[in-house]
């Protein structure tokens, strides 16, 4: 089966000084279409430079990074908002939500910038709440909502729009203990329904518990790729 | 996507509260000045109106072409006649009769000695005919420094100025010496009923305010004028209407050459008032378009401001798929949008403010000492068609303008910092 990413021979060099940082080195890597998989790896060891690069908000210095058949390395700046548009999610790890926009509104804006119709922007932003239990409150405000339920909504907003890929770059880090679990739940729950294919970057042991699929990465190369396997996976 | 835009202008008070109210109170500032500034050069218009030029005003041929000189001899005759023709031809005008002429005060002592000489300007109105509206349209009261208004014949109001260079006090007797229209010398003695101040130095050295009944006597002038004046029943100069009921009434005395014959004259048609109109409009575009550099300047860095407030926003939108043309073109339209909004309610309120100004207008006669037959005691502005789009221009132009430049920024963001600028 194609793999759904393919990191070809990636590496990523940022100007410092006069010399330059190279964030990743000659990394190559396969994800299948499903996986739950995590980078994780100290700070400096390129996990945020590889989910750029995934998510077409930047470009590798060399090699080829293929995401749904894409290479990044040759999209255009417009092609690239149309890949992230059109088939990838991403969750941060601060909500970010428009503060201005209700819960409903928040999660329809990833449709309105597919022109959809409004009728389908309704069924599907009530159906992407229903999938975080949040379709009780499409008309409360973000400043409103628990930081629980401030997740949800950036997980519902990254999923109404049923992308391939979701990113998520350390969704648990600003959540206790029981709404991190919930989260991981939540976003597993939706791997295995819909499968989508999730990949995190994280240092939390709490999401590490539920990956099938962890990448150690250490000064910007692959350290480790290791399948987790059913009986040590929460689930 | 409009729909999106206008809930997040409508609910973000910092994105449009403030930018609303600054684009609207330059707006309303716009729109009251240019309306302000139409009052101030209406009122010269009507100043010369109410003194000299009238909205139309009819003469001799031969008159008009020497006016300058005040020759009475070739003033109109049977007046009374052409008056009442041009109430029925042109009812929507008030026409009223007045005699300009030159002549000599002389002032006695009680032996009957000169104690005092002087040239005199004398402007002969109809003082007390029921319909007339001469003493309002002069300012006659408001002007009055000493004693009252004539009430009968053979009294007449004299420059305060001159009263004084003359000695002369409310009841005396001063005579007029000067000739008739056919040459013949003339002599009439007055009452000084009171003293008015005029508001210009030539009237105030040596004017003379008489009835015109007086006048026709004193210049054997009977049933004669050396003009009419006609002024637009609305108070209002209406440049075609003058135009028209001008070439109308002079197609009607085309086919005679006698150069006694009436001939009228719009306003512009004076004075030079019409170089004075076009460039009144002339300064009244460069005063406005000041007035627009002025305000787009402020307006541009409300756009900057806001711009930059909403970098993180924009950080989002471009992480869901939303190409930096796209963010950039909605920006623009949310400006139109704010800018349309804070026009409108500016434009609402600069004309709130100067229909106020036009009808009720700032009184201020007790701000300056004394109060001239020239100038009005009230400020009035003037309502314009170019009032209601006029404010648009700053307040669209301005936003839209603020925005596309604060919006590069936009273009030059790097979507790889985006997880970090987020993270914040």
């Amino acid at each position: 089966m194609e793999p759904i990413i393919k990191i070809e021979n990636v590496t990523k060099k940022f100007p410092e000084g006069e010399g330059e940082f190279v964030a990743l080195k000659n990394i190559n890597l396969e994800f299948q279409e499903g996986e739950f998989s995590g980078i994780v790896g100290p700070s400096g060891s390129g996990k945020t430079t590889l989910l750029n690069i995934i998510g077409s908000l930047d470009q590798p210095s060399s090699g080829n990074a293929w995401v749904m058949d894409k290479n990044v390395a040759e999209l255009s700046h417009k092609e690239s908002a149309q890949l992230r548009n059109l088939h990838l999610g991403f969750i941060f790890q601060v909500y970010n939500l428009l503060p201005v926009y209700t819960v409903f509104e928040n999660v329809e804006f990833a449709l309105l910038l597919q022109n959809k119709s409004k009728e389908e922007r309704r069924k599907a932003v009530m159906q992407a709440l229903e999938w975080v239990g949040l379709e009780n409150i499409p008309d409360k405000k973000p400043s409103k909502l628990s930081g629980g339920e401030g997740q949800r909504v950036a997980i519902a907003r990254a999923m109404v729009k049923e992308p391939k890929i979701v990113l998520a770059d350390e969704p648990t880090a600003n959540l206790d203990a029981t709404n991190a679990h919930a989260i991981i739940q939540t976003m597993k729950k939706l791997n295995e329904e819909l499968g989508t294919t999730f990949l995190f970057s994280t240092h939390d042991e709490k999401v590490m518990q539920y990956l099938n699929r962890i990448i150690h990465l250490k000064g910007g190369e692959v350290e480790k790729d290791e399948i987790i396997t059913a009986q040590n996976q929460k689930s | 996507m409009i729909q999106f835009i206008l809930k997040g202008i409508i609910r973000d008070k910092n994105r449009s509260l403030l930018p609303i109210i600054i684009v609207a109170l330059g707006v309303t500032l716009t729109v009251f000045l240019s309306g302000y500034l139409a009052g101030v050069f209406q009122d010269i218009i009507h100043q010369n109106a109410r003194f000299e030029t009238g909205h139309v005003k009819i003469m001799s041929r031969a008159y008009a072409e020497n006016n300058e000189q005040m020759p009475i001899d070739l003033a109109l005759l049977d007046v009374e006649e052409l008056q009442e023709s041009l109430k029925n031809s042109y009812p929507e005008v008030e026409w009223v009769k007045r005699i300009r002429f030159g002549g000599l005060l002389d002032i006695a002592d009680e032996k009957g000695n000169t104690k005092g000489q002087g040239p005199a300007s004398v402007m002969a109105i109809s003082l007390f005919s029921k319909d007339s509206h001469e003493v309002e349209r002069l300012n006659i009261e408001n002007a009055l420094v000493k004693g009252s208004i004539p009430s009968q014949n053979g009294e007449v109001l004299i420059a305060h100025d001159f009263s004084e260079k003359l000695n002369v006090e409310i009841g005396d007797e001063i005579t007029y010496v000067g000739s008739t229209m056919y040459g013949s010398m003339s002599f009439q003695n007055f009452i000084v009923s009171g003293t008015v101040h005029f508001g210009t130095a030539g009237f105030d050295r040596g004017a003379v305010v008489m009835d015109i009944v007086d006048a026709q006597t004193l210049l054997d002038m009977e049933n004669g004028a050396t003009e009419i004046l006609g002024y637009f029943e609305t108070g209002q100069y209406d440049s075609e209407k003058a135009t028209k009921i001008s070439a109308a009434f002079n197609q009607s005395y085309a086919s005679t050459d006698d150069e006694f014959a009436p001939k009228m004259f719009s306003l512009e048609q004076q004075n030079n008032l019409g170089d004075m109109l076009a460039y009144s409009n002339y300064m009244s575009q460069i005063i406005v378009i000041v007035l627009i550099f002025a305000m787009s300047v402020v307006l541009w860095n409300t756009g900057l401001l806001g711009g930059l407030r909403r970098y993180k926003e924009y950080g989002i939108r471009l992480a869901l798929g939303e190409s930096k043309g796209s963010i950039y073109r909605k920006s623009i339209v949310e400006a139109i949008l704010i800018g349309a909004m804070g026009s409108i309610l500016g434009t609402i309120l600069g004309l709130l403010a100067t229909y106020y100004m036009q009808e009720v207008g700032l009184d201020i006669s007790e701000m300056i000492t004394q109060s001239s037959m020239l100038m009005p005691s009230t400020l009035r502005a003037k309502m314009i068609p170019s009032q209601f789009y006029i404010g648009f221009i700053p307040g669209v132009c301005a936003m839209v303008l603020g925005n596309m430049l604060s919006g590069l920024g936009i273009y030059k963001r790097q979507t790889a910092n985006l997880f970090k600028e987020l993270e914040v």
